[in-house]
């Protein structure tokens, strides 16, 4: 059993449901002697029934009382889902507009318009577990993998805050790939890497990147918001000028397209072009998965109240029951006074 | 035939006692549901992870623990222990910029995840090695604003570099605009700080000369003329290396108390989390939140109440009167009938 009380001291109560034992709730009746009578069974159920009506009356309200609730459960459910982590960068460079510029007057920064459209991402994806890392100089760790949209849409709002130096995208990528895998085993993994940049990835974590891209099944969406001007993933390197450390975008997809994963990147550079990429990964990912649904906790005191109540009535019933010995309208005498005096 | 006997029941006051109880009980499913006022929390911690953070010199369950281990300990035991509804924001301080995790969100809602979160606080979030404190806490205070929050900021104080002798970045905002407290971590004994290479791998501690001992940027101090070495031009800050305790660390209170006074926040020095929720509630504005009041327990204790008078009463009463008297306790109501 499940079950838990909320005020557990008010068991301390629970003794005194034995009053009815001891003590009945009838009419005492001088009668000379009981003696003549003869047994009855019949009184004698009923007169138990009567003092057991009472037990579960006092014993119902005190745990009524105690507050008894059953914990919240959970159940497995399947739906069209994923489990997604939000790969964020919040290098300072976020913070400007598409044409690079900080923002002003009615101008969204690419942060805010990410911000925005994140939002209507995670609220779109009802059956997703969602996690959030951020990345700049140093991965962080936002929220693990949780189906609790509201602290989801908390991390999400905080992306335009001010953001830190760098674009460490490596050591992001490897954080991501660990909340990934902590996740449940047969669901479909997804991360959506939202960078306005990219930078070198040193070889050592290139390795490792590998052994954990190959570890761990994840479909990688890369959200490229690039800024007027700058060099996109896309564009063909003038010669001699085809290294990671001139063209890290472009490099950074090469080595994403090595991997041999489903992966795709969204080259975007207005707030519009986000929305539409948001809107094929949410038709891509859609795929069964097992996820699991709380069932919140239920209050189970109505119950006793109802049995309480119920078993009041029954002794009121009982109590009108009762015969008076003087009006001589007895016909069988019924022994719900049995400890009266003899 | 219960008519006439019924008669009699209805002079019983114990019928009309059980009638009592019967009702209030079945009111309880008519209770209309009220909300009353409450007082609730929401607030901002920002919690500083730079590496005088990583000293062991607090206590976890008898055993040494991180500075950063004792604030996330007591933050998970303070989460749990929130009335509800509270919400809780949650952004971490390194350098001179405090960095927004997730917005305050309710934690009754979200616990797992917020746990989760906590859990994963670390040094190796820190993006810079310096610890501004006061440009840090400035920044919070800020965002605590923007966020419509209470902050609690937690920090050892050590500044790194330390201040210089002008003294450190002044507050500009508008004091007490924003309530909340500086939480003092850290034992007032001078600890050794652990020192890590670049995989993150513990080795050794900070040695006198790894940290910068003083601030040589702006103007010197005023006893800088009575140094050794001094020269007005070629050695402002006299002619020796700077010699101090900054590789040490220990709960900077007069820094952080002198923070608090310029700040409008409060200081109190961290040891639990009872001690933490009490001084969040004592210092945090009041902020009404609709709670929940559940007028069933209110009824039902009525009934039993009345449910005892029933059965206990009358017997009690009548065991006094044969004790004491009949006249003492004649009670016109329970008089036989």
């Amino acid at each position: 059993m499940n079950a838990i009380f909320a005020q557990p001291q008010m068991l301390w109560l629970l003794p005194l449901a034995a009053l009815p034992i001891f003590l009945s709730a009838s009419r005492r009746q001088a009668y000379p002697s009981l003696e003549g009578l003869p047994e009855d069974l019949f009184s004698r159920i009923v007169s138990l029934a009567v003092a057991a009506t009472g037990i579960i009356a006092i014993g119902a309200t005190i745990l009524a009382l105690a507050g008894p609730y059953r914990r919240g459960q959970w159940t497995e459910r399947v739906g069209q889902g994923a489990e997604t982590v939000l790969l964020i960068d919040r290098s300072g460079s976020m913070n400007e507009t598409f044409a690079g510029r900080q923002p002003t007057g009615g101008e969204e920064s690419k942060a805010s318009a990410a911000r925005r459209i994140l939002r209507d991402f995670v609220l779109q994806r009802e059956h997703d577990r969602i996690g959030v890392a951020a990345f700049s100089s140093a991965p962080m760790l936002v929220l693990p993998l949780t189906d609790r949209r509201d602290a989801v849409l908390a991390a999400v709002d905080a992306i335009d805050r001010p953001g830190l130096a760098k674009t460490d995208v490596g050591r992001g990528l490897s954080m991501a790939l660990a909340m990934s895998e902590e996740g449940a085993p047969l669901a479909s993994r997804v991360v959506l890497l939202v960078s306005d940049g990219a930078a070198v990835i040193d070889p050592r974590l290139q390795n490792k990147l590998r052994a954990g891209f190959a570890r761990v099944r994840v479909n990688l969406y890369w959200l490229f918001l690039r800024t007027a001007g700058d060099r996109g993933i896309f564009e063909a390197p003038e010669p001699g000028q085809d290294t990671p450390q001139a063209m890290p975008e472009r490099h950074l997809d090469i080595f994403f397209k090595s991997l041999g994963i489903p992966y795709k990147a969204f080259e975007v550079e207005s707030p519009d072009a986000v929305r539409e990429a948001v809107r094929e990964i949410d038709r891509l990912e859609n795929h069964p998965i097992v996820y699991r649904e709380r069932i919140p906790r239920q209050d189970l005191a109505a119950t006793f109240y109802a049995l309480a109540g119920l078993a009041t009535a029954l002794l009121l019933g009982a109590k009108l029951c009762e015969v008076s010995l003087r009006k001589g309208v007895v016909e069988r005498p019924l022994r719900l006074a049995r400890r009266g005096p003899a | 035939m219960i008519a006439p006997a019924s008669r009699g029941s209805l002079r019983d006051p114990r019928f009309w006692v059980l009638t009592g109880a019967a009702l209030l009980l079945f009111a309880t499913f008519a209770a209309p549901s009220l909300t009353r006022t409450g007082n609730g929390v929401d607030v901002l911690v920002i919690v500083d992870i730079t590496g005088s953070m990583n000293v062991r010199d607090v206590k976890l369950a008898g055993r040494p623990a991180s500075r950063l281990d004792l604030v996330k300990s007591v933050l998970r035991e303070a989460l749990a222990s929130l009335p509800c509804p509270a919400r809780f924001g949650l952004g971490v301080f390194s350098e001179r910029q405090s960095f927004l995790l997730f917005e305050p969100v309710d934690v009754c809602a979200a616990f797992d995840a917020i746990e989760g979160t906590l859990a994963g606080l670390d040094w190796r979030m820190g993006w810079e090695g310096d610890s501004h404190v006061a440009m840090g806490l400035y920044r919070a205070i800020d965002m605590a604003r923007d966020v419509k929050a209470d902050l609690a900021f937690f920090t050892d104080g050590h500044e790194a570099p330390p201040p210089p002798a002008s003294g450190g970045p002044a507050f500009e905002g508008e004091r007490g605009a924003v309530k909340g407290l500086i939480m003092g971590v850290g034992e007032y004994a001078l600890s050794p700080i652990p020192k890590f290479d670049d995989d993150g791998r513990e080795i050794g501690f900070y040695g006198m000369n790894d940290v910068l001992q003083e601030n040589r940027f702006g103007p010197p101090p005023k006893d800088a003329e009575g140094r050794e070495g001094y020269n007005p031009r070629n050695a402002p800050f006299g002619g020796q290396v700077a010699t101090g305790s900054e590789h040490l660390s220990s709960v900077r209170e007069p820094y952080l108390k002198s923070l608090a006074e310029a700040t409008g926040l409060a200081y109190r020095h961290l040891s639990d989390a009872p001690s933490f929720v009490a001084a969040l509630k004592e210092t945090a504005k009041p902020r009404p939140v609709p709670v929940a009041l559940d007028l069933r327990p209110f009824l039902a204790s009525g009934a039993l109440a009345l449910l005892l008078a029933a059965y206990g009463l009358a017997p009690a009463l009548a065991a006094l009167r044969r004790r004491f008297g009949a006249k003492s306790f004649a009670f016109p109501f329970f008089r036989r009938t």
